[in-house]
């Protein structure tokens, strides 16, 4: 997965290029480069690394049209050969997406006498725009990308004329509309410093960019029309803001996107959901069998949370699968199947290719997904955004407690279609729902002592989640959070298995949490506390401000406000994601960009 | 031209409300008040804002990010240490220029408050004044020849009716002198020392004095008068939510997104209502009362002059009036404050005054059934509150009431 940028227009382009790159660092960050239209033709400017080894290297340019690429390396090493742009005579070329027929092309040009300097697949399409170039860019740039297999978001530069060409096949693109300039990128975020007017672009689409205007083509070269866009998201959101790390200030903001994910959305009078969004008929509710969620990561430990609550509140038989492992499985689906993707991006690559082969079943289909006129969006009947803004840092907190909230809402609704819920139970609920955000508030507020208790057990060398029922996905949730950030190796499992294996694992030096918040299962969960406690394991407990009792087990005890059962996880969710930051930070980790991580992975 | 904003401090006064938040976080109208000192300031074309934060700085950090939803350029400056304003403004030195400006963020003032210093700015320093019949509390200025001959800090007699509002116009000198200014009495370094030595080595310090806003909520119920006149000012006030047939809307009020006013209430202005809310049916909200987000007021409870902040529930039957309750409070059905006049209360051993006051609630609280809170007493935050109780004196943070 790639970032790339273009900009056309009267300003200093270099500035704005580095700036849109910077804001697309979550999607890689190991090489970047630059290609600049200059007087005499283009000038490459790149780089191993991040952003700002480029801008060191950086001379004063006054061009004002070029294309900027930050890499996360597919195919080549990260090096400076192969990042890119790539170039080939006056064609230099930036991609996102992997060229799948790249030997095949690659012997195709290489009998024709185009000589390779890199590893990449990407600089075949350098090469092949530049055969079929003959004064007109985007008829070569159609022709070369006929002959292309594969998934692209790629931006052309030819040193001829002061225009960008650029075209997308299942990887990200947007068109940004501004004042006498204009820019494409492969997501909103890198353009809103600029313009909240934007284009989002379809597959086999092809735009060509210049500073007066855009216009758009299908494949057959024929001129088609799009809708500007109005995008309300404000770059504050994309900014740290006094926060030393994006992670730190995204936990913060759950506060206001949970209530974001809430608003509107439910009427606490007549306990019901609302969801003008969902164009499932009473009929097609009634009817569903069978609910299948697909999800990759974090957005996985939401649907197994999913699952519970489909299962529990509106009776409808639930699977959760990984994306990757669903496509390959010979699913067994049918029309009263409905299948829900989740995804943060709305451009993970295996989601949206597990959701493909689930519609070729007839499917109901449905998506969970927090940013508006993606692919995953395009793809389904039913849509449920979640509306927690951008998230940059590359774990995944916000979004993923407004996933749970979107699971909620879900599964109120269907339960109620249903007449699986009464409304005395549902109202409950929804009130329940609406303390939530000043709950987590008071968590953070209590942030000092998960501080000390992170610090205080930072050198451990692995670490065990615990949970049961719905404290399950959180146990796993709270694993992922601290693997992925402080690079602690952390399992989270469902209590009841510790005796088929993991107890072996337990030592006095490995720091345990339980997730022991009221629940049926709660008894049962003390007595796994009791079984690690006498392997003498340092147990932490996340429990209810109620529970006076715990703390009779356990070495530490985090209390998270009282509220109805179901929606512990959601608080718990808040500890977990704190106890990982404060680990992370204490060990002096890159919190924002962990090792071989990036933010959404849109390569399968 | 930059401004520099102190908000590190806590707002001991202000307790049990900054106990979660920090005192230029407190809501008027709805609106924090460093909220107002930010858009007096961007209305001056002043949009380079230096923040010092100190004390819960991510409720700051939270609300204004970057600044661009408030049309300005925000960076923050951590002052760990609490050392006073003239340490907290010297923090500042790298990222100010030649001239600047130095404000407090909880005090509220509004556009023409700044107007009127820029109007009047000139010499090494300038101090904007204010003046009152009360200096209680307040550090004074001495003036010769329209130039400030003496800065004194909370003077037992009225020798001045000229108050140092603390919003000043300095020039990069300053942090020089800030330098050489030495330790007070109360182990703080304090501006005022620092321009009272610069005055002795022959500064000129010019004083503008301003007719304009600037009102400082030195108590909690402080802010219910605050409230009161700067809903009385809300330029717009507009209804974005629904209302539903048979409520009666009476004057300005504000009602914001996805916010429903149930049938049979009745609201008569000045009153602002945040996004969210469920209100009614059959609720009354009298003049001057501010409701903000996400929060929730159930059928036959009447509310006047109050403040309540967002998140907060409040049950049937309920009576508050020249009361504040914070954010996050679940409170059930027949909760009632009395109203006192004339009123003498005690924080940390010393006498407060207050002319009319119902009760103050910090964050968090969950309170019962039928729980009255007598006039003038406090509940803090975190407690919890059985039904039937009579509040007869302050309560502690997360205590159990039983």
């Amino acid at each position: 997965m790639c970032g790339i940028i273009g900009y056309v227009g009267t300003r200093q382009a270099t500035a704005i290029l580095i700036d849109g790159l910077k804001r697309l660092e979550y999607r890689g960050y190991d090489s970047a480069g630059l290609a600049m239209l200059m007087d005499n033709g283009i000038s490459v400017y790149k780089t191993e690394g991040k952003i700002s080894n480029l801008e060191a290297i950086l001379p004063d340019i006054k061009s004002t049209c070029g294309i900027g690429h930050t890499r996360w390396a597919t195919q080549g090493e990260p090096t400076t050969i192969n990042a890119h742009p790539h170039v080939s005579g006056n064609i230099s070329v930036v991609h996102n997406g992997i060229i799948e027929n790249y030997e095949e092309l690659y012997e195709l040009l290489k009998n024709e006498g185009y000589e390779f300097i890199s590893e990449t697949d990407t600089e075949v399409l350098a090469h092949l725009v530049h055969k079929y170039y003959n004064g007109d860019l985007v008829s070569a740039v159609i022709e070369g990308l006929k002959k292309v297999r594969g998934s692209y978001a790629a931006a052309f530069l030819c040193a001829e004329t002061n225009k960008i060409v650029a075209a997308r096949k299942e990887s990200p693109l947007v068109a940004g509309v501004g004042n006498g300039e204009n820019f494409i990128a492969s997501d909103v975020t890198a353009l809103l410093k600029n313009t909240r007017k934007v284009i989002y672009m379809n597959d086999l689409e092809l735009v060509q960019v210049t500073a007066q205007g855009m216009q758009f083509f299908d494949f057959n070269g024929k001129q088609i029309e799009k809708k500007i866009e109005l995008i309300e998201w404000n770059i504050e959101a994309a900014e740290k803001s006094g926060y030393p790390h994006f992670m730190l200030k995204e936990i913060h903001e759950q506060v206001t996107s949970v209530n974001d994910t809430l608003m509107g959305r439910i009427s606490e009078i007549s306990g019901d959901v609302i969801l003008p969004d969902i164009t499932l008929t009473l009929e097609e509710i009634r009817k569903l069998e069978r609910i299948v969620i697909i999800a990759c990561g974090t957005s996985y430990n939401a649907g197994l949370l999913g699952k519970y609550l489909f299962e529990s509140l509106a009776g409808i038989h639930t699977d959760v699968e990984i994306s990757s492992e669903f496509r390959y499985a010979n699913p067994v689906l049918s029309e009263s199947t409905l299948v829900i993707a989740i995804s943060q991006s709305g451009e993970t690559a295996d989601t949206i290719a597990a959701l493909k082969e689930a519609k070729t079943y007839g499917c109901h289909t449905l998506a969970i997904t927090n940013v508006v006129g993606t692919t995953l969006s395009r793809e389904v009947e039913n849509i449920l955004y979640t509306r927690a803004g951008p998230e940059i840092g590359v774990a995944a907190t916000k979004t993923f407690t407004s996933q749970l909230i979107a699971l909620y809402l879900l599964s109120i609704y269907f339960a109620r279609k249903r007449k699986k819920m009464d409304v005395d139970i549902s109202k409950r609920l929804i009130i329940s729902m609406k303390l939530l955000p000043g709950m987590i508030q008071q968590i953070l507020n209590n942030k000092e002592f998960i501080k000390k208790q992170a610090q205080r057990f930072s050198n451990a060398r692995d670490y065990f989640f615990l949970g049961r029922s719905l404290n399950f996905p959180i146990a796993l949730e709270g694993a992922l959070k601290l693997k992925e950030i402080s690079y602690i190796h952390a399992e989270g499992y469902a209590a009841g298995e510790l005796k088929h294996g993991p107890l072996a694992l337990i030592s006095n030096e490995t720091p345990v949490v339980a997730l022991a918040t009221r629940s049926s299962t709660y008894d049962k969960m003390v007595n796994n506390i009791k079984e690690v406690k006498a392997r003498r394991a340092q147990v932490i407990a996340i429990a209810g401000m109620d529970d006076s009792e715990i703390g009779k087990y356990v070495d530490v005890v985090i209390k998270v406000p009282t509220t109805d059962e179901l929606l512990y996880p959601v608080l718990s969710s808040i500890v977990v994601q704190l106890l990982a930051y404060y680990s992370a930070d204490a060990l002096g980790c890159a919190i924002d960009k962990p090792r071989n991580l990036a933010k959404s992975v849109t390569v399968e | 031209m930059k401004a520099v904003i102190l908000a590190a401090g806590e707002g001991l006064r202000c307790r049990p409300l900054t106990l979660t938040r920090s005192k230029v976080m407190l809501p008027v109208a709805n609106k924090p008040i460093l909220e107002y000192v930010i858009r007096a300031l961007s209305k001056n074309d002043i949009k380079d804002i230096i923040i010092i934060v100190g004390y819960k700085k991510e409720r700051i950090m939270d609300h204004f990010g970057n600044g661009i939803d408030f049309g300005v350029n925000i960076s923050y400056i951590d002052q760990d240490a609490q050392l006073g304003t003239a340490h907290a403004i010297k923090l500042a030195e790298p990222l100010v220029g030649e001239k600047f400006m130095v404000l407090n963020g909880d005090n509220l003032i509004d556009e023409e408050t700044i107007s009127d210093l820029l109007r009047g700015n000139s010499g090494d320093i300038s101090l904007l004044s204010v003046s009152r019949d009360q200096i209680t509390g307040y550090g004074v200025l001495l003036i010769e020849k329209g130039k400030v001959s003496r800065i004194i800090e909370k003077p037992r007699d009225r020798i001045s009716h000229l108050v140092n509002t603390g919003i000043y116009i300095f020039s990069s000198s300053i942090f020089g002198e800030i330098e050489k200014t030495p330790i007070s009495d109360i182990g703080e370094y304090a501006i005022t020392d620092t321009i009272q030595q610069m005055i002795e080595n022959g500064a000129s310090v010019t004083n503008i004095t301003t007719r304009r806003t600037w009102i400082d909520a030195v108590h909690s119920w402080d802010l219910l008068k605050a409230n009161s006149v700067l809903l009385g000012k809300t330029e717009e006030m507009k209804v974005s939510g629904s209302i539903e047939k048979g409520a009666v809307i009476i004057g300005d009020v504000a009602i914001g997104d996805n916010s429903v006013v149930r049938s049979g209430s009745y609201i008569v202005g000045p009153v602002i209502i945040g996004k969210n809310c469920n209100i009614g049916p059959n609720t009354t909200i009298l003049p001057s009362t501010a409701v903000g987000d996400n929060c929730s007021i159930s059928s036959f409870t009447e509310i006047e002059n109050s403040i309540i902040m967002n998140d907060t529930r409040i049950g049937t039957g309920s009576y508050i009036s020249n009361s504040i309750i914070g954010s996050h409070n679940i409170i059930g059905p027949h909760f009632v404050t009395e109203v006192g006049k004339n009123l003498n209360i005690e924080m940390k051993g010393i006498l407060h005054h207050a002319d009319e006051l119902g009760s103050v609630t910090g964050d968090s609280n969950i309170i019962g059934h039928a729980v009255l809170v007598r006039a003038g007493k406090m509940i803090s935050t975190g407690c919890t509150i059985d039904s039937g109780v009579r509040i007869l004196k302050d309560i502690p943070q997360d205590s159990i009431v039983v």
